[in-house]
């Protein structure tokens, strides 16, 4: 009951205040050292976890407290003649730089963490000084953080926003009936590349953007505008970008609203059961995303490198109800792959788990056997990247269509992706 | 004799500090120095009466200001090159402050026909504008990602030894050196007779004006002085973190600048400076120390917040002149009983 109470109507600020007490407790009661030190290895989880892009930091940490219950519980990690005991040392960033940069030295030279998660983006550039001159590893979901001067950053989970052409792909080939689009974006470091991306896209299957992309300032709170101007130019797609919850949420209600009825592509769709809500089961089927909920048989399949993924959908939806988004798994899936390098390099040492990682230069992802790659877009080939899910919403659920390879595009239409980036000023050249 | 031994103590604390604190905390008290500099160059504004929401964003011209004079990027190759390839960062510091003192003074036309509340939402409005600038012309300002990789201030040799500047120990002594002397300066300036018409200005602005005071010109020169002192407690920023971008310097700062200085009070040179001390060590490093959930933490500090304002409604100020005047008394009944004579 109060499941439900809490789950309606909830956004962004309303779930950072249902999570308060669980973060209460899970800062204050939870065991932070209480783990033999000797066999314990620290990990540094430094993401915002209060403020406006709490979404993508907060989930992230949870579900990175569950995976280390569990790997904790099956014996720990075994590196070498020694077995550890993993334990998740996190940092509220607030994503500002300063603080970021605080965080990494607590994190780095306080607590002696072996490995640093971030989220990215403004958060960064102070934090790779730090992690340059301490030769620390430390990972992003953003890897348009890379760069030629980023040796010790990696993208291991989420290449975004190039997986964004799986669904487009994935649409042209399974609805051939959808020849316009129309893309609005919020203004910022994670929109404009984004944009890029789905330009790209939409060029190498045909189909046709009918006006400019259409930015709007992340301070905008009304979209009503912003939508009726979108379908003003009657489109048969309506690409959502990679927009915040808070930005999907109204402009779908929007759409509904102004009574649109074609195609909706978008990044993510996190609670997309509260979209449903606010719009209805029929407008929100066929929307495609790119997250899928965990609890999808697809995930059963042999090729996926996460531990028990419906267990861990469980367990998640178990502690925090309703929480569930586009990070939740993502930080616990980097913890899989530095643990298969950790136990590989017989060492939980930064420089040789990052060593092992990368060699041969391929690696477990989430969703398969993936390469590390991205010399062409970042300057360094420190995003690993391979298949990616198509996630369709049917019946009011999450849905995989199909797991499409992001390699096997770019092969194929890699000048496009360069253009667009050119065009946008995203080439990590132009990131000066 | 008693204040100047209390100057010693300060110094000495102050010049100790990186030897007591953990990595993060000299981090933290990098920023604590220079955010020292951005209240009390604030509160010179504030000696006039008026109370600006574009301060912050002052701050960001200067960082944005140094940061491109240091590294022009945005021009072309060969001029750059010409040029030497930019300012070197001390030099683009100082230029940093005073573009954001001429930002200031070209603002000041508009926003000085405002008074009171109306400024007040005229420096927000004057702050976003500029803010929006930033966002919108990627060249030179990068857009909503801002600048990355700023030039960083160069190592300083003394000797044969070279003190690094990303080292936060270094920098923290590098900051409390510039913020010394900008406080000094602050300082002298409010002391004198200009000073003592920025408060005049608050008080009896039409009396002033009455026997000959400029109000206008004043009331400008208050701006273009904080402002020039905010652009180099930017620039300060920019080059130790190595970027800027808009977000930084959203109304959120603003806010929590505001919270400082009325918490600390502004009666006093050190009003401000007592509250951004108290509740930055509050919030950075005890509340993070004593292992409070982040929720938790924000939750904790607008109580003490409201505690104190419930409490000392004339800022942290108030209670140290209380207990300064209560010391004072109790000195004084110590003289007359050792003096009962003299009575």
């Amino acid at each position: 009951m109060a499941g439900r109470f809490y789950r309606k109507g909830l956004s962004r600020r309303s779930f950072m205040g249902t999570t308060a007490a669980g973060m209460a407790l899970a800062a204050t009661a939870a065991p932070r050292s209480t783990l033999a030190a000797d066999d314990t290895v620290k990990i540094g989880f430094l993401a915002p976890l209060t403020g406006e892009v709490a979404a993508w930091g907060a989930p992230g940490l949870f579900g990175c407290e569950i995976w280390a219950e569990r790997v904790n519980a099956a014996g720990g990690i075994k590196a070498g003649n020694k077995t550890y005991k993993v334990e998740i040392v996190s940092y509220d960033n607030e994503y500002a730089p300063d603080k970021a940069r605080a965080g990494a030295q607590k994190l780095i030279n306080d607590d002696g963490v072996k490995f640093i998660m971030m989220l990215g983006g403004d958060t960064m550039p102070p934090v790779v000084q730090v992690a340059n001159r301490a030769k620390m590893l430390v990972s992003t979901l953003l890897p348009s953080d890379l760069t030629p001067d980023t040796p010790y950053l990696i993208a291991p989970c989420e290449v975004h926003p190039i997986y964004n052409v799986t669904g487009v792909d994935w649409l042209a080939a399974n609805k051939p009936e959808l020849k316009t689009a129309m893309i609005c974006a919020q203004d910022d470091a994670l929109g404009r590349p984004s944009v890029a991306t789905y330009l790209a896209a939409f060029e190498a299957t045909g189909i046709e953007v009918l006006d400019d992309p259409l930015f709007f300032d992340i301070s905008t709170t009304d979209f009503a505008p912003v939508m009726t101007a979108l379908l003003a130019k009657n489109p048969d797609i309506l690409c959502l970008d990679t927009c915040y919850s808070d930005y999907v949420h109204p402009l779908a209600e929007q759409a509904y609203l102004q009574g649109y009825k074609g195609q909706i592509i978008s990044c993510t769709a996190d609670f997309y059961d509260q979209m449903i809500e606010k719009t209805s089961k029929e407008f929100m089927d066929g929307v495609v995303f790119q997250f899928p909920d965990f609890d999808d048989p697809a995930l059963n399949e042999p090729q996926i490198n996460f531990n028990d993924p419906n267990g861990f959908f469980a367990e998640y939806n178990k502690r925090w109800p309703g929480e569930w988004g586009a990070v939740s798994w993502e930080y616990a899936s980097i913890m899989d792959l530095w643990k298969a390098a950790a136990e590989r390099a017989a060492s939980v040492e930064p420089m040789d788990v990052l060593v092992t990682m990368k060699s041969g230069g391929t690696g477990k992802h989430a969703f398969g056997e993936a390469r590390w790659w991205g010399k062409e877009l970042f300057g360094i080939d420190n995003a690993l990247v391979g298949d990616w899910p198509v996630v369709v919403i049917e019946d009011g659920k999450a849905v995989i269509k199909e797991y499409r390879s992001i390699p096997a595009w770019w092969d194929k239409h890699k000048d496009l992706m360069i253009k667009h980036f050119e065009a946008m000023g995203e080439m990590y050249y132009q990131r000066a | 004799m008693t204040r100047w031994l209390g100057f010693a103590i300060l110094a000495v604390l102050l010049i100790g500090a990186p030897f007591v604190l953990s990595f993060s905390q000299q981090e933290i008290a990098v920023f604590l120095v220079i955010n020292v500099l951005i209240v009390c160059s604030y509160r010179l504004l504030t000696l006039t009466g008026e109370w600006s929401l574009g301060h912050f964003v002052i701050v960001g011209v200067g960082g944005y200001a140094s940061a491109l004079l240091s590294k022009p990027t945005w021009l072309p190759p060969e001029t750059a090159a010409a040029l030497g390839g930019g300012l070197p960062v001390p030099l683009a510091m100082l230029a940093g402050g005073c573009v954001a003192a001429l930002v200031a003074f070209v603002l000041s036309f508009p926003l000085f026909r405002l008074k009171g509340f109306y400024f007040l939402i005229g420096s927000f409005a004057a702050g976003e504008v500029i803010r929006l600038l930033w966002k919108k012309f990627r060249d030179p300002f990068g857009g909503p990602k801002g600048l990355k990789s700023v030039e960083g201030f160069p190592d300083i040799q003394l000797g044969d030894i070279s003190l690094p500047m990303w080292d936060a120990t270094n920098y923290y002594y590098l900051c409390l050196i510039v913020v010394g002397v900008s406080l000094w300066i602050l300082y002298r300036i409010e002391r004198s007779r200009i000073g003592l018409t920025f408060h005049a200005l608050h008080w009896q602005d039409k009396l002033a004006e009455s026997v000959g005071v400029n109000a206008w010109r004043y009331r400008m020169l208050a701006f273009v002085i904080a402002s020039f002192f905010a652009g180099i407690a930017g620039a300060l920023m920019a080059h130790y973190l190595g970027t800027v971008n808009p977000n930084m310097f959203d109304v959120e700062p603003m806010v929590f600048v505001l919270i400082w200085v009325i918490v600390g009070g502004t009666a006093t040179f050190y009003g401000p400076i007592l509250g951004v001390v108290t509740l930055t060590v509050l919030n950075e490093i005890v509340l993070r120390e004593l292992g409070v959930a982040d929720q938790m933490r924000h939750l904790i500090y607008g109580l003490l917040l409201i505690l104190a304002v419930l409490f000392l409604p004339k800022g942290l100020e108030s209670g140290v002149e209380r207990l300064r005047a209560r010391f004072r008394r109790r000195e004084e009944g110590d003289n007359r009983a050792a003096q009962p004579d003299a009575a």
